[in-house]
């Protein structure tokens, strides 16, 4: 594309008055520009001066030097054929200005964030002449079928409702029947008005739905071998429940792992199985794939106060549940629900218990009552917790005059006589309490099936399963605000029990989501666009592979696994898998890797056109690199709270903090800039990364960087990285000030004006 | 503590008044707004789980479930509609019951099925006195006029003793010696069960004066100022209505002693007292001030419990009007034989006052039994509560 540039510097909203229009033009017309101004490009009279240059002059690349990209963005979009540049001169010149004081005056600070907005000026119209038209990856061939990992209530609805949107379906059922964990239940929750009696199971009417609908395979006794490929081509193998196959899902083996197999020191785990590289002929194709292979009861008997294994009158809620189903409720007239193991030690329920087994004990109870009309049932719990319409359930079965409840701390089950004795301290009736019943039923958590196996078999670089399962306890991770259906791998859903323990009404939303998520997947593949958080975005990461030294990094640093490679270790890109974070090209030290309209030359050559005074050591130049989802927002933010940034600070948004290539630091620091501090997303365990591991990854090459400016006679304390969160409007101008004093505190770069 | 839920006093609570009780879930509301309830003492809501649990022993044997005046404050705030106060009023029924002695009189009377037999069995009784005294007769407006009702059960001529005075002696005697020994009774068994559940270990016993003196009538003397009633915020109409009725009833209780000591002591020596007390008397206008304060004063209860059944989900329940009903039934059949013998009509005057008879022995009989009861438990009650933080059990 030969591109046409028109410039355009807005001096409304302030920005007239609070800079020096005549110098704003003038930055821009030293990179070759010549921008027109107007007092309002946003309205209809500015527009009209924009779109007749594009009419008349085919401008095809527009400079808009005006408000931050993340407003007004309807009014500068002009069309999917133009690129369009903004810059930042309102939020983070205009109106960030500090308050004329004894030491600056009103002309000093008009001359400072002038020479802010001039380099963001500048900036713009490099950043112009380095973008690139994007064009959608499409792939080759295209599946829109959905694999339905799980046959229980939220595979079967995912199901059901992704063949309703119309959708093939194929639903893979390791058992010999569909219907999951249902099949067991005597009666189930409520799920309509007036939500408070238990009613009859519905998996019955959900499986014949499932059977007879002519878009959905049912596959039962089988399960999932592998699955390769990417989103929009997924290739699944199948296998029977049960057997091996050379087809199963290799192990990771990484690098050092690698080197130790080939010199025999290591047994290599995928020994008789097929590279995960290889396809298989036979395997089906997928666009997408939910995931719902559910829960498996945890183990309770580590709680030995509670005699579970040890006394057979203890038994968990699904044995309950089970016992219930096959009418052995004989002769038990009283039955005590303990809900929570801690004793006087702690008031935390059994592992892995949220509200479902508060509701499942109700649920129980009922069944004591129901199976005699003087039998009695005993809650004891440290939490009841019955969200939303479940709180009627609560109530109907507190209706009950044969169910007790209470708060309680439960210190001893002991064996005695015909049944137990249970003991329980801290009660709402205000004395401890001795109670003799006939069973104790406890109230086992529900487990998720990638706690205990990979579960969904990938063939990937970065192995069969999710990553990171240990940081929330065996769940796979997914971003539990931004996006709760997502997995670490795109396409693939998960939904119901292996998500999250929720009752059968939550589950069916759930799954419905899920089922939504995985055709939303497909299309935006279909489009060759990314699917979340990027949605929509057309570029992605293209790699010059004649300079690859098959370093790995990228492989193994991609939060999404995204990348496979060959046996060289040469990146294999997949596409459809791929978030657009820009991780890799961060981590590149070849820096072969960017996308059409984000490189490492674009943001090189930005920060390149930043001006530095070489002579006046009042004008120091810090260079900031901020993350756009977080970071940036908290600054325009911080801008329209009337919060002043500080002058010497340049902000350049960055798509995630993973794709800062250090390179750009260098580039910073060789420029004559000052320092270099980077904001991001918090990291950890609560971490608030849209990308999972962008910010977490860049801190650590910020440690290492750090290291290599020691070597080179420059302090290391010129890098910084802070966590910032969006809310952190208020914070983010003094963590900057702070950064600032610290670098005037170290002077100048002493390489200014080499 | 040994724990085994009493079903059939759930179902019990459930049928009188306590209906909602399951639906408490322990959110203490009931606690913040009673006036009765303490940091280490969470009145009413432990008492609420109590009930929800069945833990009969505890509650019969609770002296806040008795001190508690039914001011309806818990209920009115409550936010679940668990009725608080209409359990406690429940449990208190149940526990007259238990309490009472002969226990097969005690529970004849808790039910409405046996009305009939609650007003058949006094009206029989009365009945089969007039026809055995022989005064069996209506008399004449004369006669009516010179000895107002004091020839009911006819006349003979000992000095010693009237046979009017006679025949009510034989019927309210023993209907009150029964209620006197039945409230005894239930008060001991109360006494004795609040002490074991509380764990009383006095070191040594006070004496009767003692007791009267520290505990007794200042429990007494609270109940006569209504300190209690006064902080209800709910249905602070209550005192209007409770205080007049309780004044009229020591009142009346003064007038028939007045009566009883004119008439059948110094009556034998100066028989110009006999017959009926002029009404400027100032005994007779105490009395009949008395009999309108009892009138208005139940009317005022009666409307505060229709409308807070209407208002507020009260349940109706046989506990709670049976005694309203008594007491008017009291009251007006009083000032209806009254006034039928001063405009001089014999045939009303002796039918309202044979169901003025009627109605007194109901009310002397039964008290122990119905929420009349809460004359004697609720103020003993109170004195243990005061008896429970005095040094006899302190120290």
């Amino acid at each position: 594309m030969d591109k046409k540039y028109g410039a355009y510097i807005c001096t409304g909203c302030g920005i007239g008055e609070a800079l020096d229009v005549d110098a704003l033009v003038s930055a821009a017309s030293g990179q070759g520009m010549q921008p027109k101004t107007h007092e309002a490009f946003c309205g209809a009279a500015g527009r009209q001066v924009i779109e007749a240059d594009i009419a008349n002059d085919g401008v095809n690349t527009v400079i808009v030097c005006a408000c931050s990209p993340r407003v007004m963005q309807d009014q500068f979009n002009f069309g999917d054929d133009k690129i369009t540049i903004r810059g930042n001169i309102r939020e983070q010149a205009a109106w960030c200005r500090e308050q004329p004081s004894d030491s600056k005056s009103e002309d000093t600070i008009k001359e400072y964030y002038t020479e802010v907005a001039q380099d963001y000026i500048r900036m713009a119209c490099v950043q112009a002449k380095k973008t690139d038209m994007p064009e959608p990856f499409k792939l080759e061939t295209m599946n829109k079928r959905i694999l339905v990992m799980g046959g229980g209530i939220a595979g079967l609805t995912a199901a059901k409702e992704a063949a309703k949107a119309g959708y093939e379906v194929t639903v893979v059922e390791k058992s010999g029947a569909l219907g999951g964990k249902a099949l067991g239940w005597t009666k189930q929750f409520p799920t309509k008005a007036p939500y408070s009696e238990l009613v009859a199971p519905t998996i019955g009417a959900l499986v014949a739905e499932v059977e007879g609908n002519a878009k959905i395979t049912v596959k039962k006794t089988t399960e999932v071998a592998r699955i390769g490929g990417a989103p929009g081509n997924f290739s699944a193998t199948f296998k029977a429940a049960g057997a091996k196959s050379e087809w199963d899902a290799p192990a990771k083996v990484g690098v050092d792992e690698q080197d130790r197999i080939a010199k025999g020191q290591m047994e290599d785990p995928n020994a008789g199985l097929k590279n995960y590289m290889e396809e298989n002929p036979d395997a089906e194709k997928y666009g997408a794939v939910v995931l719902a292979t559910g829960w498996v009861p945890a183990d309770v008997s580590a709680f030995e106060h509670l005699g579970y294994g040890a006394n057979s009158k203890v038994v968990t809620n699904a044995e309950f549940e089970k016992m219930v189903k096959e009418g052995k409720l004989a002769g038990i007239k009283s039955v005590a629900f303990v809900q929570s193991p801690g004793g006087e030690e702690h008031d935390m329920d059994f592992p892995y218990c949220n509200s479902v087994t508060s509701m499942v004990a109700l649920k129980q109870a009922k069944y004591v009552r129901e199976a005699s009309s003087d039998a009695k049932a005993y809650i004891l719990y440290q939490h009841m917790r019955t969200p939303g319409n479940m709180e009627m359930f609560y109530k109907g079965i507190q209706q009950d005059d044969g169910i007790f409840l209470t708060k309680a701390s439960v210190t001893k089950v002991e064996a005695a006589g015909n049944g137990c004795v249970v003991h329980a301290k801290d009660t709402l009736l205000g004395e401890d309490l001795e109670l003799d019943v006939d069973l104790v039923v406890l109230a086992a958590g529900m487990e998720p099936t990638t706690k205990h196996e990979a579960t969904i078999n990938l063939a990937y670089r970065q192995g069969p399963a999710f990553l990171d399962l240990d940081l929330f306890d065996g769940y796979s991770d997914s971003h539990f605000i931004c996006f709760p259906y997502e997995t670490r791998r795109t396409g693939i859903y998960t939904c119901g029990g292996v998500r999250k323990a929720m009752n059968m009404e939550e589950t069916i939303d759930d799954a419905t989501g899920a089922a939504l998520k995985a055709i939303q997947a497909m299309e935006c593949a279909d489009r060759g666009v990314a699917v979340h958080p990027r949605s929509g975005d057309q570029t992605y990461p293209e790699f010059f592979f004649q300079r690859c030294t098959q370093c790995k990094r990228c492989t193994e640093e991609c939060p999404f696994g995204a990348l496979d490679d060959d046996e060289k270790g040469t990146p294999k890109p997949n596409p459809t898998r791929c978030r657009r974070c820009g991780t890799c090209m961060g981590a590149c030290p070849e820096r072969i890797i960017g996308f059409k309209n984000y490189t490492i030359d674009m943001i090189g050559s930005m920060i390149k056109a930043i001006e530095v005074p070489d002579d006046d050591e009042d004008k120091l130049r810090i260079l900031a690199l901020v993350c756009e989802n977080d970071a940036y927002p908290a600054l325009d933010m911080a801008a329209m709270r009337k919060h002043s940034l500080n002058a010497l600070v340049r902000f350049i948004p960055v798509r995630c903090l993973g794709s800062v290539n250090m390179a750009w630091i260098k580039d910073a620091l060789s420029s004559g800039m000052d320092g270099a501090i980077l904001l991001g997303c918090k990291y950890g365990d609560d971490y608030q990364c849209h990308f999972v591991k962008g910010s977490e990854i860049a801190n650590k090459r910020m440690d290492n960087i750090g290291e290599t400016l020691g070597s080179l006679g420059l302090e290391p304390e010129r890098c910084a990285m802070e966590q910032i969160a969006i809310t952190d409007y208020d914070k983010v101008p003094t963590i900057i000030n702070d950064f600032v004093e610290k670098i005037v505190g170290l002077g100048p770069n002493p390489f200014k004006g080499f | 503590m040994k724990v085994n839920p009493d079903l059939d006093f759930i179902k019990y609570m459930k049928s009188a008044g306590g209906d909602a009780l399951k639906k408490c879930y322990q959110c203490a509301t009931c606690s913040v707004v009673c006036p009765l309830s303490s940091d280490t003492k969470p009145f009413p809501r432990k008492e609420m789980i109590w009930a929800q649990w069945g833990l009969k022993d505890k509650l019969i044997a609770d002296p806040d479930v008795m001190l508690c005046h039914q001011c309806g404050d818990c209920t009115a705030y409550c936010p679940r509609g668990a009725k608080p106060g209409d359990v406690l009023g429940a449990i208190r029924a149940y526990a007259y019951t238990h309490y009472g002695f002969p226990s097969g009189l005690a529970k004849m009377v808790s039910s409405a099925k046996n009305l009939p037999l609650i007003v058949g069995l006094p009206a029989l009784i009365v009945l089969i006195m007039w026809i055995l005294s022989g005064g069996m007769h209506v008399p004449s407006a004369e006669d009516l006029a010179r000895y107002g009702f004091g020839h009911f059960f006819g006349h003979w001529d000992w000095p010693w003793l009237t046979k009017n005075v006679a025949f009510i002696d034989m019927i309210m005697v023993p209907a009150a010696g029964l209620a006197v020994y039945s409230a005894y009774r239930g008060v001991s068994a109360m006494w004795a069960a609040m002490a074991k559940q509380h764990d009383v270990n006095a070191g040594y016993r006070p004496s009767v004066n003692q007791f009267v003196q520290q505990f007794l009538w200042p429990a007494v003397t609270e109940i006569i100022q209504h300190n209690r009633f006064r902080e209800c915020k709910a249905n602070a109409n209550r005192v209007t209505g409770h205080l007049p009725l309780m004044l009229s009833f020591i009142a009346l209780l003064f007038v028939t002693a007045y009566s009883a000591f004119t008439q059948d002591v110094l009556g034998i020596f100066f028989p110009s007292l006999h017959g009926p007390m002029s009404m400027i008397n100032p005994v007779k206008i105490v009395a009949n001030i008395a009999a309108i304060a009892l009138i208005f004063g139940i009317g005022v209860l009666w409307s505060n419990r229709a409308a807070a059944e209407a208002e507020s989900g009260t349940t109706p329940t046989f506990y709670d009007w049976f005694l309203i009903y008594e007491i008017m039934a009291v009251g007006i059949t009083g000032l209806c034989a009254e006034l039928g013998r001063l405009v001089g009509v014999p045939v009303l005057a002796y039918f309202f006052y044979y169901l003025h008879l009627v109605s007194v022995v109901m009310l002397f009989l039964y008290m122990p039994y119905t929420k009349f009861a809460h004359l004697v438990y609720r103020t003993f009650a109170m004195a243990f509560e005061k008896y429970r933080a005095s040094e006899f059990v302190t120290k």
